[in-house]
């Protein structure tokens, strides 16, 4: 493909401000988007699936800018569409028609030619678990094989961005299991980065690197997720033997240790704590199975977000 | 993209046919990307296919098939009997008598065809789809009015087409009535092509509105028979000169009208169009302008945020 920067943001907004009536979906958005799986988050609400119509040229915003993959979705639009795939949130489908009809024929409506769109169809289904169903007539797939065959559309001419609109919406647990290690597949092994709206916390936790999270159409924090959830964890300590032993030992050393369950938890001081840590356990002679730093989950990150931010002010956690 | 691996058995002596091996595994696509021209046209054979039922269950295929047969069967059956008893057979079927007819089934055509093309498109909520790839919502309008068009061009050209055909080869001279009226192929073709779009736009302009096909349906035909009922009463009852430009309501009038002029055939004075004794232009104005508003109304109604 060509025309697409490789270089900077793979999404840029600049005040983007969309309203319907009186209800203000965003509002000032300005954000920058590297290259990466990216979890788009907020509740139910927040501005997720107004922001990437806006991105997709779907809704035009009031006012404010945005490239997508370096061109700008109001001057560009057609040119940053064949470059990007959709899945949006609702169903989407035409019950009528098979899963391999339909889906080459998106294949085609991107540009693709009639026969190359059917193989890549065809290619696209299987990748995405849909096999000799694909003959069947949609009207008699489960919420799970729909959602399948919409990632299917979503990818068949092989973008280099794809944007996931709450993919995992009214699947069951081993279903949602299974689109999520979909994604990530996309992401790892085909290499289209995706952009994964969700107000599922752990979805995004599972998929993505880099998250944006949005709260009433302001930015709320931004960054990459190992930065977001690392620090100010306590140290894990996991060891065979006598556990209230070990802690009165890391006592005796000035330590700060109480217990979880199995786990040692240790206030971290620096690192010289795993050294005293390793040297107990030596000396007790108590084999040491595990010594990690304890990490917040996104949730954790995300209550402390939402306690923390009365006011709707934005939080750039990390800029790259 | 998976390069096809392919195995041609054909050249065996048995004559097997062509089979293909494909590697399943996914790749990147490095073939040519068409563009937006491409994902227009592809948009106009699905949706010819899809209004004309094809790969859907047999009873979406019931009214094109009928339609088809009415349109066809007229024509074949009177040429046929000319071929066997001579041209006095049949003598009333002109060009201007198939219109009259074949306008009446392009109403049809239209009332079920049209919500074909864009009511499930609307109610199934397919069109962010469409509108997140290649092609603008103009595209998307484009291709459905060209792919109806299409489709109302079978009904409206080609029976025309087989009677000049039929006329041609039942000639004595059969050379000699080609050249002697080459020109109406021309006339069939202007005729055919304004009504299939005439027809074509304001099927889909109702279609646009609603996204149940059945309503869609009714009120085309509803709105066409009261239109021109209104128009019909309106134009016997004032005797006024202006009173002439009611006819201009009445599709089928219409159809009268344009046909008329193309081909240079009186009407029966017991048509309205006949009454009215309006020039010719007025009709192709009144079909140019009735495109051209419906197109841009549907354009208006498709720029609505999905």
């Amino acid at each position: 493909m060509t025309g697409i920067s490789t270089s900077g943001w793979m999404v840029e907004t600049t005040n983007l401000r969309k309203s319907y009536g009186k209800v203000v979906a965003l509002e000032g958005l300005s954000v920058q988007i590297p290259r990466a799986a990216v979890g788009l988050l907020g509740a139910n609400g927040a501005g997720k699936s107004t922001l990437i119509k806006l991105l997709l040229g779907l809704q035009s915003p009031v006012s404010g800018d945005a490239s997508v993959l370096g061109f700008n979705v109001r001057s560009d639009p057609l040119r940053m569409r064949e470059h990007v795939g959709y899945m949006p949130e609702s169903d989407s489908l035409p019950l009528d028609v098979t899963a391999a009809d339909f889906v080459g024929h998106m294949a085609e409506i991107s540009g693709l030619p009639s026969r190359a769109a059917r193989l890549r169809a065809a290619e696209t289904l299987y990748q995405c678990g849909v096999d000799e169903e694909r003959y069947r007539l949609m009207r008699e797939f489960s919420t799970g094989m729909k959602q399948r065959v919409k990632l299917a559309q979503a990818i068949v001419h092989d973008p280099d961005l794809v944007f996931l609109d709450e993919p995992t919406n009214g699947m069951d647990p081993a279903g949602r299991d299974d689109m999520l290690r979909l994604i990530s597949r996309i992401h790892n092994d085909l290499g289209i980065t995706v952009i994964l709206s969700s107000h599922l916390l752990e979805d995004v936790e599972l998929v993505c690197d880099y998250v944006v999270m949005l709260e009433n159409g302001r930015l709320a924090m931004t960054g990459p997720l190992t930065s977001l959830v690392q620090g100010e964890g306590d140290v894990v300590v996991q060891v065979d033997g006598d556990v209230d032993r070990f802690i009165q030992g890391l006592r005796a050393k000035g330590l700060e240790a109480r217990r979880r369950d199995r786990d040692i938890l240790l206030a971290y001081r620096d690192d010289s704590v795993f050294d005293v840590v390793r040297d107990l356990s030596i000396d007790l002679n108590v084999l040491l199975r595990g010594l990690r730093r304890d990490t917040r989950t996104l949730e954790d990150v995300y209550l402390q977000r939402m306690s923390e931010q009365p006011e709707n002010e934005a939080a750039d956690v990390h800029a790259d | 993209m998976s390069t096809p691996i392919e195995q041609n058995l054909s050249g065996g002596a048995l004559g097997q046919p062509e089979a293909e091996i494909y590697d399943r595994g996914y790749r990147h696509y490095d073939g040519p990307r068409e563009g937006r021209r491409h994902a227009i046209q592809a948009l106009i054979v699905y949706s010819i296919k899809r209004g004309l039922g094809i790969k859907k269950r047999w009873t979406a295929k019931i009214i094109p098939i009928l339609i088809y047969a009415f349109a066809f069967f007229p024509v074949l059956i009177i040429i046929g009997i000319r071929a066997f008893v001579g041209n006095a057979a049949g003598g009333g079927l002109n060009y201007l008598t198939l219109y009259s007819a074949i306008s009446v089934i392009m109403v049809v055509f239209a009332a079920a065809t049209a919500p074909e093309m864009l009511c499930d498109d609307r109610r199934q909520r397919v069109l962010p789809l469409y509108f997140s790839r290649t092609i603008s919502r103009g595209d998307y309008l484009l291709a459905k009015i060209g792919g109806l068009g299409i489709l109302m061009g079978t009904v409206a050209l080609l029976p025309a087409f087989i009677l000049f055909l039929g006329s041609t080869f039942l000639a004595k001279s059969p050379v000699s009535y080609f050249f002697n009226h080459i020109a109406d192929l021309l006339r069939i073709t202007a005729a055919g092509t304004l009504l299939a779009f005439l027809f074509a736009s304001i099927g889909l302009l109702i279609a646009g509105f609603t996204e149940r096909k059945s309503i869609a349906a009714a009120v085309y035909i509803g709105a066409v028979l009261l239109v021109a009922g209104f128009a019909g009463a309106l134009f016997n009852a004032i005797n006024a000169g202006w009173h002439r430009y009611f006819v201009l309501a009445d599709l089928i009038s219409v159809s009268d009208g344009l046909t008329s002029w193309i081909f240079g055939i009186p009407l029966d004075q017991g048509r309205m169009a006949a009454k009215a004794n309006l020039n010719g232009a007025w009709y192709l104005l009144t079909v140019a302008v009735v495109v051209v508003a419906c197109a841009a109304v549907m354009y208006r109604q498709y720029l609505r945020e999905e």
